[in-house]
């Protein structure tokens, strides 16, 4: 029935008892009773005279100065303007400059509201009839009939409803299922499926069905007459227990812990909450008596995500819930059974690696081309390729695209030998890499009986013709055997009882052993290895000497008795070269001696690299930016290629610290004192070299080479001087040259074999007239230095050239060290700073301290010295290679050494 | 200073803390110690009398490591909830709370002007912060390491750290150069001499190694320990003539500088002994447990 079907007549009789108290209260402030009131007495109401709120989110009902929006100075004025300038200007005012916001929504009605085509039950429309009804007086007097205003447009979901076979009033809940439970369980599914994007919406939601289901199931008398009246208000169902204020949100600042049940603090919101987070915060804030509650019987409704997750869980009677305090439970898996037929251990059909060696042919074996020359050039590159991998080729292709030397890198002469000898290098660092460390006697024979035949039936090769054309094929066997002999200990824990050379002494015997021991085993040396603790220094020393020799002797023994063709050769080449290396029996015990120290001390390794302090961390310091005004580095730009082809394989010379142990540094003392007389120029020399190669660690090819050339010009020189003497000694010097290259420091090599020919763009230098130069300069101190930083880098590397200081002054400079180490660390920053630029500032400025700085410089020689003896063997090569320098240098030197040990006494 | 001087007498016990103890730390002075522990508390203790004095809590999972200025007047703390804060001593409260590392911060210092804090943190980097600004941000990050940075020290000129990929790590702000020395053994712990010039690294090969900050020599290997699996802290005695740290079994040790022979050494703790801090002036030393005890040693 439609509003305008009815026809009114007559004055409707106000009846008391029917009008609500606010509807009085309204007709009272109309009539402008309570204007009478003090201020503070006044309520604001709205036309239905019910008290205005002021919005639930700023507080609650009293706003502004006594309810009005002003404050107590008056009305604020909306925006000030000057009244000097326009004094008598009426300012335009409207309406809107008074009403509310929520009062100039209703004046342009443009406020949101349900379309009626979507309210589905009618509620939105019948409390707006009901409204009107208020309003306006029906004509039926008494209480006007719900039904009579329900709107008329049927909503799409009512429609949709009825024909459904619903009628008004009746709850959507099948009728049958009446009990209690079943429709609180109806409700809660409809409400799960709601309730996924806003908790409290659907909790208001959830509270709606509930609140209809409930009224239904208390059996109250459904009418269809008075639908909505039985439709209790929901604030008044819920009344508000907590002294928060109308949608309150406890998560509203932090949506992370809606849903989590557990304290967050300190623990980010991204952190799984595990069991060590457990019941620590447990009293601190109960978060779920913030949540939004209902007054309901024992089962909560839908709260928390928690418990909306246990509804999910099957084995939950009906009527109970999960208790909230429950022993913790971590699901537990056994572990997988496993079949009893399996074997815990994989066998691999062949070799490991074997790819890496099958997937390249081996390139056919060539004869090395007729100049020896070249053929020692390409050996040499072959190997560094082999052991730094081809981007090391690929660098050098390119730093000597126009050297013709270097024509085998690009294909030209002597490719095929290049391709053979680069192939052999990989195969032969890939094995040494391979090779584990025997651990006992008989997988060190095995490792020992790997030949090349071995190797070949292994990676099932085709086996190469022993005895080729070719002059080579015994030199390359040659070659890696007396590599082997390097690389892989020989294994002397198993002696016969003839080898045991201190049979005599059984204590010393077993001290051999142990020696021996660890001679090959490779590491630190324990502290105790020098001797009998009781034995005094000297002694000590002295044993180890003795030790170090017949360890060569039986090395050399052993070798000697293995049977086959090449390494009888080896042992031959061996000693040849022994030879060659050395003078004297003693010294080369010591070298050996030095060797093993320097294996067993890898660490500590020092490398220096950039780094960019941030201009706030130098203020905070209060120190000054180095970096100040230079433009950022582009990041990590110096050395890709560098760094992947040095640190590859130039572990970066380690600046090893000199001692270890108490005893080594003893027994090293006395063993040099007792050598001492043996020592000669050679040796410092040997420094030299140990000393640039710290020094040139990152550096690119090209400085290197230029440091360098001088030097290989000589070596170049002297090594066609000597073929030419000794036509019928070509080979040995080849493979004596091979066998550097092989074993030897390869740095070195490099430096020597790219600067054989130095490439046409580089500066001719006169490196000979420079170096004198400079040690004069070193000695005096007073010579200005001209600008050069390939000169200074030549000066400082001489100025790191001490002498060997006298043993017996060693220990006590070792004691005053700690005095001198503070002169030392500035004199450190000038000599090493690995920034060329900053080289000039700190060298300048070393340069003045340099005249008082002899002791640190002392010290630095001396470590250079200790670090060069603890260098492997290969030092043999340098030395022999150094030994063969300018003579004239070498008087210079000795010169300088012995004027600076003139001015240190 | 003989052997003999070694504070190896029990002074006072320190109980309060609730679980390990991780860190026990003389302030500048000597005069008070903090430490910090699983508990989640940073505790101010005077270790001379045997006073607890305060408790510090707000950091959410254990604190490993705290620092006071030399002034007294600030604390840094980090720990595993990959934070870093800093506290007024006297009122307790967090002043600042700085965030960025990826994971657990395993040691943080002030420098000297106590302008900065530089924390050491499993995300392999260090990370410095400005006590000054309100800024959160860390100043820099330094991310050349390859694993975890367990321990930080900082001089007047750079900042130290050593790390589990073997390497300490000398960042020189003065010349702009990282100097870094591989040991080959997992570092654990760094601690600078007195005077500044050697580092002492505990390795994880239950050795301690003595650095000749200037060569990067190894000066000396201290052994008989057992540290393979904990930190531990090692330093050197206020003399720098002894060299001191703890022990997995409980035990402390003491060793010459110079010889690293094992001068003394005597069970402290019923358990691992994580932490152990010299009195910068006296003979006095307080170790930290997991057997969530501290303990002052005197002579």
């Amino acid at each position: 029935m439609d509003e305008r079907d009815l026809v009114f007549y007559g004055t409707p009789i106000e009846r008391e008892e029917e009008l609500s108290s606010r509807k009085k209260k309204a007709v009272a402030e109309a009539s402008g009773q309570l204007r009478t009131l003090p201020t503070w007495k006044q309520e604001v109401r709205d036309e239905e005279g019910r008290r205005r709120f002021h919005g639930a989110f700023t507080g609650g009902y009293s706003a502004g100065y006594y309810n009005t929006v002003g404050s107590k100075e008056g009305w604020a004025p909306q925006t000030f303007t000057s009244s000097r300038k326009n004094r008598a200007e009426l300012k335009q005012q409207s309406i809107l400059n008074f009403l509310d916001d929520d009062e100039k929504a209703d004046l342009e009605g443009q406020s949101l509201a349900t379309s009626t085509q979507f309210d589905t039950f009618g509620f939105t429309a019948s409390e707006v009839a009901r409204k009107q009804a208020d309003k306006e007086p029906s004509a039926i007097p008494g209480p006007v009939p719900d039904e009579l205003v329900l709107p008329a447009a049927e909503s799409i979901g009512a429609k949709l409803l009825l024909k459904m076979g619903w009628r008004h009033g009746r709850s959507i809940k099948d009728s049958s299922t009446d009990s209690l439970y079943d429709a609180r369980r109806e409700a809660r599914k409809a409400f799960i499926a709601f309730s996924s994007s806003d908790d409290t919406k659907s909790n208001i939601d959830g509270d709606a069905n509930h609140v209809n289901d409930h009224s239904n199931s208390l059996e109250r008398p459904v009418n269809d007459d008075n639908l909505s009246s039985q439709y209790t208000p929901l604030n008044a169902l819920q009344p508000k227990q907590d002294l928060h204020g109308l949608g309150y949100d406890p998560y509203k600042h932090a949506p992370e812990f809606r849903g989590k049940a557990g304290p967050g603090f300190g623990i980010g919101a991204l952190e799984e909450y595990d069991i060590e987070d457990e019941d620590v915060y447990t009293t601190a804030y109960d978060f779920e008596d913030t949540v939004v509650q209902e007054v309901e019987d024992s089962s909560k409704p839908i709260t928390d995500h928690k418990h909306r997750l246990t509804w999910k869980e099957p084995g939950i009677l009906p009527g109970f819930k999960v208790a909230s305090i429950s022993d913790y439970q971590v699901e537990k898996f056994n572990a997988p059974e496993v079949p009893k037929d399996f074997v815990p251990r994989h066998k691999f059909a062949g070799p490991l690696k074997v790819e890496d060696k099958t997937a390249v042919p081996p390139p056919p074996d060539v004869p090395p081309p007729e100049d020896s020359n070249m053929k020692v050039l390409i050996e040499g590159v072959a190997t560094l390729v082999g052991r730094c991998g081809k981007l090391f080729e690929d660098l050098s292709r390119e730093k000597n695209q126009s050297n013709p030397s270097f024509g085998f890198l690009m294909g030209g002469n002597g490719h095929e030998y290049y391709e053979r000898k680069l192939w052999e290098a990989q195969q032969k660092y890939k094995d040494q890499k391979k090779l584990p460390l025997p651990s006992d006697g008989k997988s060190s024979q095995k490792t020992e009986k790997m030949n090349a035949e071995n190797r070949g039936k292994i990676l099932g090769e085709r086996p190469l013709e022993r005895s080729s054309s070719s002059l080579v094929s015994p030199d390359v066997n040659l070659q890696s055997n007396l590599s082997d002999t390097f690389m892989k200990p020989l294994q002397f824990s198993e002696l016969p009882e003839v080898s045991k050379p201190f049979k005599d002494n059984s204590a010393k015997q077993e001290r051999f052993q142990q020696f021996l021991k660890e001679k090959y085993k490779g590491g630190l040396r324990s502290g105790e290895s020098g001797g009998a603790s009781n034995m005094s220094e000297a002694v000590r020393a002295q044993e180890r000497l003795d030790f170090e020799l017949a360890a060569e002797a039986l090395e050399k023994a052993n070798r000697g008795q293995q049977s086959n063709l090449s390494a009888q050769q080896s042992m031959d080449f061996l000693t040849s070269a022994g030879m060659q290396f050395t003078s004297a029996g003693v010294e080369q015990s010591k070298d050996t001696l030095d060797k093993d120290f320097e294996m067993k001390k890898m660490y500590p390794k020092r490398e220096e690299n950039q780094w960019r302090p941030s201009p706030v961390l130098c203020k905070r310091f209060d120190l000054v930016d180095p970096y100040m005004g230079k433009l950022p580095p582009p990041p990590r730009m110096r050395g890709k290629i560098d760094s992947l082809v040095f640190k590859a394989e130039f572990i970066p010379v380690p600046r090893i610290g000199d001692k270890t142990g108490q005893n080594q540094n003893r027994s090293s003392g006395g063993l040099q004192s007792s050598a001492q007389g043996v020592r000669d120029g050679s040796a410092d020399e040997e420094e030299d070299e140990v000393v640039v190669d710290v020094e040139n660690v990152e550096r690119p090819v090209d400085l290197y080479k230029a440091i360098f050339s001088d030097d290989s010009d000589e070596e170049a020189e002297t090594s066609k001087v000597s073929k030419v003497e000794d036509p019928e000694k070509k080979v040995e010097v080849a493979n004596a040259t091979l066998n550097r290259l092989m074993a030897g420091d390869f740095l070195e090599s490099l430096g020597k074999e790219l600067g054989l020919e130095v490439p046409p763009d580089l500066p001719p230098y006169s490196h000979t007239n420079q170096n004198p130069s400079a040690l004069e300069k070193e000695t005096t101190g007073l010579n200005p230095r001209d600008g050069s930083s390939v000169k200074m880098k030549i000066t400082e590397e001489d100025r790191k050239q001490g002498s060997p200081p006298p043993s017996e002054d060693r220990m006590d400079r070792r004691h005053s060290k700690r005095q001198r180490r503070y002169d030392s660390i500035s004199d450190s920053y000038s000599s090493s700073s690995g920034d060329d630029s900053d080289r000039d500032r700190y060298s300048s400025k070393s340069k003045g301290r340099r005249k008082k700085g002899s002791s640190s410089r002392d010290k630095k020689s001396s470590s250079s010295r200790k670090h060069s003896r603890r260098r492997h063997h290969r030092e043999d090569v340098s030395r022999e290679y150094s030994s063969s320098r300018s003579s004239r240098r070498d008087k210079d030197r000795g010169e300088s050494k012995r004027e600076k040990r003139k001015r240190r006494d | 200073m003989s052997a003999s001087d070694l504070p190896t007498k029990e002074a006072n016990v320190l109980k309060g803390h609730e679980g390990a103890v991780l860190a026990a730390r003389f302030n500048a002075d000597g005069n008070y110690c903090l430490s910090c522990g699983k508990d989640r508390t940073i505790r101010l203790w005077n270790p001379h009398r045997g006073i607890h004095i305060k408790t510090y809590k707000s950091h959410g999972r254990e604190v490993r490591d705290v620092h006071v200025t030399p002034d007294n007047s600030k604390l840094i703390s980090c720990g595993g909830d990959r934070q870093v804060f800093y506290w007024d001593v006297s009122t307790g409260r967090v002043i600042r709370k700085f965030r960025g590392h990826e994971s657990e911060v395993n040691a943080v210092k002030f420098n000297e002007y106590s302008s900065v804090a530089v924390s050491a943190g499993y995300d392999q980097s260090l990370r410095s912060w400005d006590c000054r600004s309100h800024s959160t941000e860390p100043i820099q990050i330094i991310d050349t390491f390859a694993d975890s940075v367990m321990s930080v020290c900082l001089t007047k000129t750079e900042i130290i750290a050593g790390s589990v990929d073997g390497t300490v790590r000398t960042f020189d702000i003065r010349v702009g150069r990282e100097i870094s020395d591989n040991l080959g053994q997992p570092v654990n712990c760094i601690s600078l001499s007195n005077d500044g010039n050697c580092i002492l690294a505990s390795c994880l090969d239950s050795t301690l190694r003595l650095l000749d900050r200037t060569m990067g020599e190894l000066l000396q290997e201290y052994k008989g320990h057992t540290c393979r699996s904990f930190k531990l802290d090692c330093c050197l005695t206020n003399t720098d003539a002894h060299i001191t740290g703890g022990s997995e079994d409980g035990y402390i040790y003491f060793w010459d500088l110079v010889d690293a022979t094992v001068v003394s050494r005597f069970r402290a703790h019923a358990s691992v002994v994580t932490s152990v801090s010299y009195h910068p002036k006296d003979s006095c030393m307080v170790t930290a447990s997991v057997d969530s005890t501290i303990r002052v040693w005197k002579t």
